[in-house]
């Protein structure tokens, strides 16, 4: 009965149906004068008048349930139709394992519904942590259709935190970045498994082995911003770590010799040096082979900052703006 | 479910395309400021049938188009005359000052109270009372009638704050919840947030890399401008397509910050112009058939840029400036 604009089956009018024999359909009231009509589908029309009279008169009954699924199947994002069957589930003490399968039905052509989502949420926070598996088996069918589905992101963030199921997010995060590496999504997830897991130990726990991780990453991709964002997010707030970890600066360095896709490793460095950093000669060689003629000495180190700032003026040109006033805030040589 | 493509924030899922085939590509050099006025005229009186999805969204749909003529400067061409969600109330409230209503003539306090208790221990907000989602869109629509009603009563200032912060991810970003992936349109929503309720200033760039219990800037500002990529347009999440509507979530951010220079603007009206619609309109992408939305927003941007004849915005309420201040 549901119309997606293919279906092709004749619409049986609820009028006709006993069912709904002594129910009054309720119009809806836009007042004398209403802006931005819709102009509805009879089909539509007729669903939502039974609806507003089964709502209205607070009937939790398995036909309204119906009703709800009918509104639903023409217009998923009405959130008064979603809250009035929660409230008939709840009445007719139904069986949300059904709730689950409806769910996923209206998910196939609705996957970035903030409704269903909420929905879901509802329903599985009612079955408790035996939901878990299923939320993350239910969300991992969605990315194997769209890896960056935002929703079903946050979904999934939410079941670990609230119903458990960490066991397998590491695993799941290398699998889809082996599948794409600059799904950022995955990158996101990751982070929130490293920081957030209570099964890792934590952050700095696991740090070395993630530094290597993105630094691989980058090895693979220079261009990939992802892994770049990555590896200093691991560093947040810790600036001393960041500084005193010398893969860091080897990694920049290992991508500036190759003299394509650069950017990100300039101005990791130049974070770092804004920080403080004290660049060994090999760096300060590399930055001085891509100077452009208008970069000037990199004699000290706020040279080579200002020097790193006139390269990416060329090298990432759209943001010209964005590095001549990066430059005329660094730190002078001369102040205190 | 369409590949890589991003949804907007705050519209909850795009409308269906409609079943015609697209007329051939019209390639249009220039901004066409009349065709956008007819298109949303149209739109004012009869929405196409796909919309009935997007049927509890009418509040956002009428702002959409009313807020749309008055950038375009063309509120003239319609006569205006005149439930309780956030969105719907931040809607109605921003119609009523574009369309020059004196706000302190209403009965704020009862929003006023009702909003208060939408918010949640944590600073962020719901909606709707009945139980909905919660996230930085509705923490936002929250600031922003609290700002228009000029009362913050409605809500706990430093709670959201708090919650905003909370919302930062380690790339610079905001995500829509703790923890998310940092996103245009939540970056937004941060920060016009952050605005409105008086806790960015205008000398936000020159303390950027101050640290301070604030927002890292220095790292927001980075990641936003990286969100402008090769084809000229906006992205909302790094490695993905761009998309007209970014260029108005990340830069009214950026202008927000006072750093609307640091995007290539010609680059970004290039972009723009491949998805302006021969219907008038904006389509999401190049060659896409409008929506409103995207319509509203790609408007939105061009009045950031500076298109002549459009009025200009106030960027963190998300009307014309003339709307803002009432004049």
């Amino acid at each position: 009965m549901a119309s997606s604009g293919e279906d092709r089956r004749a619409w049986v009018p609820l009028g006709s149906l006993p069912e709904f024999a002594d129910v009054t359909p309720l119009p809806q009231d836009d007042g004398p004068s209403p802006v931005v009509a819709i102009a509805y589908r009879d089909e539509f029309r007729e669903t939502m008048d039974y609806f507003r009279s089964l709502y209205s008169s607070r009937e939790l009954s398995p036909r309204s349930l119906l009703i709800t699924t009918l509104a639903i199947s023409f217009n998923p994002a009405n959130y008064t139709v979603w809250q009035f069957r929660r409230q008939v589930l709840e009445a007719l003490d139904a069986d949300l394992t059904d709730e689950l399968d409806f769910t996923e039905r209206v998910a196939k052509g609705n996957a970035k519904n903030y409704q269903l989502w909420h929905h879901r949420r509802w329903v599985a926070e009612k079955l408790g942590s035996d939901a878990a598996y299923r939320e993350l088996e239910f969300t991992r069918k969605i990315f194997y259709l769209d890896a960056k589905n935002y929703h079903a992101w946050s979904h999934r963030q939410w079941v670990l935190q609230a119903l458990g199921g960490w066991e397998n997010e590491l695993d799941y995060c290398v699998q889809l970045l082996e599948e794409d590496v600059l799904n950022n999504s995955a990158w996101n997830q990751r982070y929130f498994v490293v920081t957030k897991s209570p099964l890792l130990g934590g952050l700095k726990a696991v740090r070395d082995s993630e530094v290597d991780y993105a630094i691989e990453a980058i090895n693979m991709n220079p261009q990939n911003e992802s892994p770049w964002r990555y590896l200093r997010g691991l560093y947040n707030d810790e600036n001393d770590a960041w500084l005193n970890d010398s893969r860091v600066p080897s990694a920049c360095l290992r991508v500036l010799k190759a003299k394509r896709n650069f950017k990100f490793a300039l101005s990791t460095l130049l974070d770092l040096l804004c920080l403080g950093f004290k660049p060994n000669q090999e760096i300060r060689d590399a930055i001085t082979s891509l100077r452009t003629p208008d970069s000037g000495e990199v004699g000290s180190d706020s040279d080579l900052a200002k020097s790193i700032c006139s390269i990416l003026g060329h090298e990432d040109p759209m943001r010209a703006n964005y590095w001549t006033w990066r430059s005329s805030k660094l730190p002078q040589a001369a102040e205190v | 479910m369409e590949g890589d493509r991003d949804r907007g924030l705050l519209y909850d899922s795009d409308p269906p395309s409609p079943p015609l085939s697209p007329p051939p590509p019209l390639s249009l050099t220039f901004f066409d400021r009349e065709r956008h006025v007819t298109f949303l005229e149209m739109m004012y009186h009869m929405l196409p049938y796909h919309y009935q999805s997007q049927e509890i969204n009418h509040l956002t749909l009428a702002y959409f188009v009313i807020s749309g003529l008055d950038i375009l400067d063309a509120l003239d061409r319609i006569s205006i005359q005149n439930g309780s969600h956030l969105a719907s109330t931040y809607c109605a409230l921003a119609i009523l000052k574009i369309v020059g209503y004196n706000l302190s003539n209403m009965d704020s306090e009862s929003i006023l109270t009702s909003m208060r208790s939408l918010q949640q221990p944590d600073g962020s907000f719901m909606p709707i009372h009945i139980g909905a989602e919660r996230d930085l869109r509705f923490l936002y629509c929250a600031a922003a009638i609290c700002f228009m009603l000029n009362n913050w009563n409605g809500m706990d200032r430093e709670k959201a704050k708090e919650y905003i912060l909370n919302c930062q991810s380690y790339d610079g970003g905001f995500g829509l919840t703790p923890g998310s992936e940092s996103h245009g349109g939540a970056t937004y929503c941060a920060i016009a947030s952050l605005r409105l309720m008086g806790f960015i200033g205008d000398d936000c760039l020159s303390n950027a890399s101050a640290p301070s219990s604030k927002a890292n800037i220095q790292s927001l500002l980075d990641w936003s401008l990286q969100r402008q990529v090769a084809d000229g347009g906006i992205q909302g999440r790094p490695n993905k397509p761009s998309d007209t509507c970014y260029a108005f979530w990340i830069g009214a951010t950026m202008g927000t910050l006072g750093a609307n220079k640091f995007i290539d603007e010609k680059a970004l009206r290039s972009f723009l112009l491949t998805c302006q619609s021969e219907c008038g309109g904006f389509g999401k992408f190049p060659q896409e058939l409008p929506d409103l939305y995207h319509s509203y927003y790609g408007l939105a941007a061009f009045s950031i840029l500076g298109e002549a004849g459009l009025k200009p915005l106030c960027l963190e309420l998300g009307v014309t400036e003339a709307a803002a201040t009432g004049l």
